[in-house]
């Protein structure tokens, strides 16, 4: 009986002290085999791919890892152009000129046919974006999250008059999208797959064609690799290394970091940058049914002329998914192009829906915008 | 008559050694050879009534593609409790459409123009 106490005790000690989760660390509470996945699916993320194993011709990385390291999974200093055309109220995302995402590097054997070093910028274009290569921790927990979560935060009509109209974005099939800086894709595993293709034109089951250039085929003997360059078990295997990269622990915050805290949800951000979400059923236990810090409510906002760059699909210029706010310590940029230096440009750059929440905070005394920005620091 | 019943009757003596020889999935291969059905669900890009043909956008994450469908005479189009015509369509409708493979390229056999929650 007198046990039972110091049993309790000693638990309690022991989660007390668990270390904190770093960025790049996997999810605690994976089974032995799951992070044997985790493991293998990172050596897939780091490799280097080359034409002889699947790279180009056009491509922006030679691997997954060369955007998101330090350490993997984590932001880098990469910074990509995308392009569409916006004809209101339809988007183009310009498919037939070989997509929204510009690769800016050929391999040498397309270099030798077309002369070019880079993906043609498309004629039809009406606007150009630059995109920074964010963090993908706590992606899979993001993904679990259940449309009908998501919709319920949704208020395309602003019926409760706050001035803030989130809605969700819808990908080229009609689903609901939550990846990507404007929410256009709907699942984390499409955006894997599709992140082969795009960013390092390595084909897969999924997307098992090369892209072509600016809509016209690939001169023939540019691409020795045979299709699809990597098989299910790669793409699986790189899938689980990023479903299972945990959101690294908070920091610690003080008094002031406590007080930050409550403002940021007291003048209004947290109406998008939603504090926690939860996750539905996953066959991965670590990840089903959990509640966890997200900071977001993977819906578009319109955030004003100021930030406007492309449309995609339902996305309209100025419309921008809430970012989630994880890893911030780590960041050196914000902001989906990384013109933000410092978090209070970050905040101060906010139109749109996000003004009222801008205003509040640049009312603010000083002392309590340095103490809403530890709170930031802190995540 | 009689020379007609007879011609018959050669007939099908002359053609049963050819039926029962033949492979067990010999009747799939002909009767039952319609090319199998695939499915698309994306964006339309362009409609052209004139020549027939439906350009849709697809593909998976952030790699998109354009696929280019042919309609037939027989191409059902159908839409919430209407049936449009194919000029009906516009850029931005999202549809589902059912195609075969042929030499002519892709086929369409239905088209259903899909009802996509606030776009």
């Amino acid at each position: 009986m007198t046990r039972a106490p110091v049993v309790v005790a000693v638990l309690l000690l022991a989660v007390a002290c668990q270390k904190p989760v770093q960025p790049g660390d996997p999810l605690r509470g994976l089974s032995r085999a799951e992070r044997d996945r985790f493991d293998r699916g990172k050596v897939v993320f780091d490799s280097v791919f080359t034409p002889e194993t699947g790279l180009g011709p056009l491509f922006n990385a030679t691997g997954c890892g060369e955007c998101h390291e330090n350490p993997a999974g984590g932001r880098g200093d990469e910074v990509e152009v995308h392009a569409t055309a916006f004809h209101a109220p339809v988007c183009d995302p310009l498919a037939q000129e070989g997509g929204p995402v510009i690769q800016q590097h050929t391999t040498p054997l397309l270099k030798q046919a077309l002369g070019i070093d880079q993906e043609p910028f498309p004629a039809s274009a009406t606007a150009r974006a630059m995109r920074t290569s964010p963090v993908i921790f706590g992606r899979g927990l993001l993904d679990l999250v259940p449309d009908s979560v998501l919709l319920t935060y949704a208020d395309p009509d602003d019926r409760n008059h706050d001035g803030v109209r989130g809605r969700p974005n819808r990908f080229v099939d009609g689903r609901i999208g939550r990846f990507g800086r404007k929410g256009f894709v709907p699942t984390l595993r499409e955006f894997n797959a599709g992140a082969f293709a795009a960013e390092m034109s390595v084909t897969n089951p999924q997307q098992p064609t090369e892209e072509d250039v600016g809509g016209k085929p690939l001169p023939v003997g540019v691409d020795p690799a045979p299709d699809p360059e990597i098989n299910q078990e790669q793409l699986d295997l790189t899938d689980d290394f990023v479903r299972f990269l945990a959101p690294p622990t908070p920091l610690k915050v003080g008094k002031d970091g406590r007080r930050g805290r409550d403002l940021f949800s007291q003048i209004g951000c947290t109406t998008c940058h939603i504090p926690t979400l939860r996750t539905g059923y996953s066959p991965v236990q670590t990840l089903s049914n959990r509640e966890f810090a997200a900071y977001t409510d993977l819906l578009l906002h319109d955030m004003g002329p100021d930030l406007a760059d492309i449309c995609l699909g339902a996305a309209t210029p100025a419309d921008f998914r809430t970012e989630p706010l994880l890893d911030l310590r780590g960041a050196e940029h914000f902001l989906h192009d990384g013109r933000a230096t410092t978090l209070e440009q970050a905040i101060e750059l906010h139109g749109g829906e996000g003004s009222g929440a801008r205003g509040r905070f640049k009312a603010l005394a000083a002392a309590d915008r340095a103490a809403l920005v530890a709170f930031l620091k802190s995540l | 008559m009689r020379r007609t019943i007879r011609t018959a009757v050669l007939t099908a003596i002359l053609l049963v050694p050819l039926v029962i020889s033949a492979p067990a999935d010999w009747g799939t291969l002909t009767s039952a050879q319609p090319a199998p059905s695939y499915t698309y669900q994306g964006t339309v890009r362009a409609v052209n009534a004139r020549a027939g043909t439906l350009e849709l956008i697809t593909g998976v994450g952030m790699s998109l593609r354009v696929v280019r469908l042919k309609t037939a005479p027989t191409t059902r189009l159908v839409a919430a409790g209407a049936s449009p015509r194919l000029a009906d369509l516009k850029p931005g409708d999202v549809v589902r459409a059912e195609y075969r493979r042929t030499a002519a390229g892709l086929v369409a056999d239905r088209v259903e123009k899909l009802e996509v929650g606030a776009r």
